[in-house]
């Protein structure tokens, strides 16, 4: 094999990660620059670069970046990638919406708590969000934290991509200061979950907000600020009802609340999906990847009760395995809408031509 | 406009220059600031492509592999004069604020 395909074929190894039409159309071109930025026109050398050379890190992490604002397409992207891009882009906003509920609720505890502590932020004890003991950092930025979320939330919708991503990023390091202060003082109650949480709710959507970039429409504005509190008067409103009339047993915790909200969200959604209507395999896509998120809570949270971390009442695995069958049931149902974005032709877009 | 973008075109002002080519101008024209990758490269380029502002001009040999010269569009050439203006008219403000006397900054 001579020494010029060997860091050519190596070039063609890394643009792989792109997506075909995009290769089609550029990765001759692409090869040849990469190419270009190595040759320095001495055939000795040029040789030796061509032979023991490798694509350098920082030209591999802009192919990196290229392809997931390709695979996550915004406007004039081909409509496969497109779907995809917007159904992420939902699923970002659904689970920080998880946070920001949660924020509503230490807003809630901090206004409605009898005798507020400290400069207003904390709420007072004891509260159904208390931080874990020993903690090294004040309890207020732990709240804050939560406070923020919400700002994150808001920020996204409104279109300020690089504001919500910096806050984000922040916060899920804040977040795992405080997990992992759990971890080694003990505090943690739930490790697994907790752990899980953090993947699934911090990391996970931090990582995703790629898919909010510069091509990305801005999202309906209403509608998703609108969710926020529906969304808090559906979760916070029917616990505490519960409690007050003796019904505590009755509320699920937070895997098995998501997983029945997921689940009555796919069956709210299936009659849409399974008539065939053109255009609802974005919301399919974004309810089956909410599903896959909140199943890999579910299970890594049983881990919790089965090794008697928390409550150890065989009961709750039971609701958990069920909890865990219907949102199975209710998404195996919209699968096929959502496998239909899969399947649909990239649009051919314009290739330069010699003019 | 982005930045990025701006100085794209601006490398194509003055005739067609192929993918490293515009990479090496790019870094002249902005004094080393700006310093193009590959992937950031053409991704700037699809999207100037897709919005009309730059078209193929040709293709060459060149090592046994082909290079492919950009150049701007008449489209292309009426946004880089407008976005050139703007920034022009910008740095005018500035320069006028900067100007006129002001409280001493601190330290």
């Amino acid at each position: 094999m001579s020494g010029e395909l060997l860091l050519e074929r190596r070039y063609r190894r890394a643009l792989r990660l792109l997506p075909g039409y995009y290769r089609e159309r550029w990765e001759d071109d692409m090869v040849a620059a990469f190419l270009d930025s190595w040759l320095t026109g001495d055939p000795d050398t040029d040789e030796c670069v061509l032979e023991f050379c490798k694509p350098a890190l920082q030209e591999v992490a802009s192919v990196v970046l290229l392809a997931a604002r390709l695979y996550l397409g915004g406007a004039g992207a081909p409509r496969r990638y497109f779907a995809w891009g917007q159904a992420v882009r939902f699923t970002v906003l659904a689970l920080l919406m998880v946070h920001a509920v949660r924020g509503l609720d230490g807003l809630r505890l901090v206004f409605l708590a009898k005798g507020l502590r400290a400069v207003g932020i904390v709420p007072a004890p004891p509260a159904a969000m208390a931080p874990m003991p020993g903690i090294v950092w004040p309890a207020g930025v732990w709240y804050l934290a939560g406070y923020v979320w919400i700002v994150i939330f808001v920020a996204l919708i409104l279109g300020h991509y690089r504001a919500a991503k910096v806050l984000a990023l922040m916060v899920a390091v804040l977040d795992l200061v405080w997990l992992a202060q759990g971890q080694f003082t003990g505090a943690l109650l739930s490790p697994y979950g907790s752990w899980a949480f953090w993947i699934l709710h911090d990391l996970v959507p931090v990582l995703a907000m790629a898919a909010f970039h510069r091509d990305a429409p801005l999202v309906a504005r209403w509608p998703w600020l609108l969710a926020l509190p529906a969304s808090y008067l559906l979760v916070a409103v029917p616990a505490p009802a519960a409690t007050a009339t003796g019904h505590q047993s009755w509320v699920p915790d937070l895997p098995g609340l998501s997983c029945i909200l997921v689940a009555f969200l796919c069956l709210a959604h299936a009659p849409k999906a399974l008539s065939g209507r053109a255009g609802t395999d974005v919301w399919s896509m974004t309810l089956v990847l909410l599903a896959i998120v909140t199943m890999a809570y579910r299970i890594v949270s049983l881990c919790d009760y089965l090794q008697g971390h928390y409550l150890q009442d065989p009961h709750l695995i039971t609701v958990g395995l069920a909890e865990l069958l219907i949102l199975i049931a209710a998404t195996a149902l919209i699968i096929p809408d959502a496998a239909c974005a899969q399947t649909a032709m990239p649009v051919p877009s314009a290739q330069p031509q010699p003019g | 406009m982005t930045g990025q973008a701006f100085f794209v075109l601006t490398a194509l002002a003055d005739g067609p220059r192929h993918g490293y080519g515009i990479v090496g101008e790019v870094a002249e024209l902005s004094q080393g600031r700006v310093k193009l990758k590959i992937g950031s490269l053409y991704g700037v380029l699809d999207r100037l492509a897709g919005a009309g502002l730059i078209e193929l001009d040709r293709e060459e040999a060149h090592d046994g592999r082909l290079r492919r010269y950009y150049r701007l569009t008449r489209d292309g050439r009426g946004a880089l004069s407008q976005e050139a203006e703007l920034r022009a008219a910008t740095a005018r403000v500035v320069r006028t604020r900067l100007a006129q006397p002001g409280p001493q900054a601190a330290g």
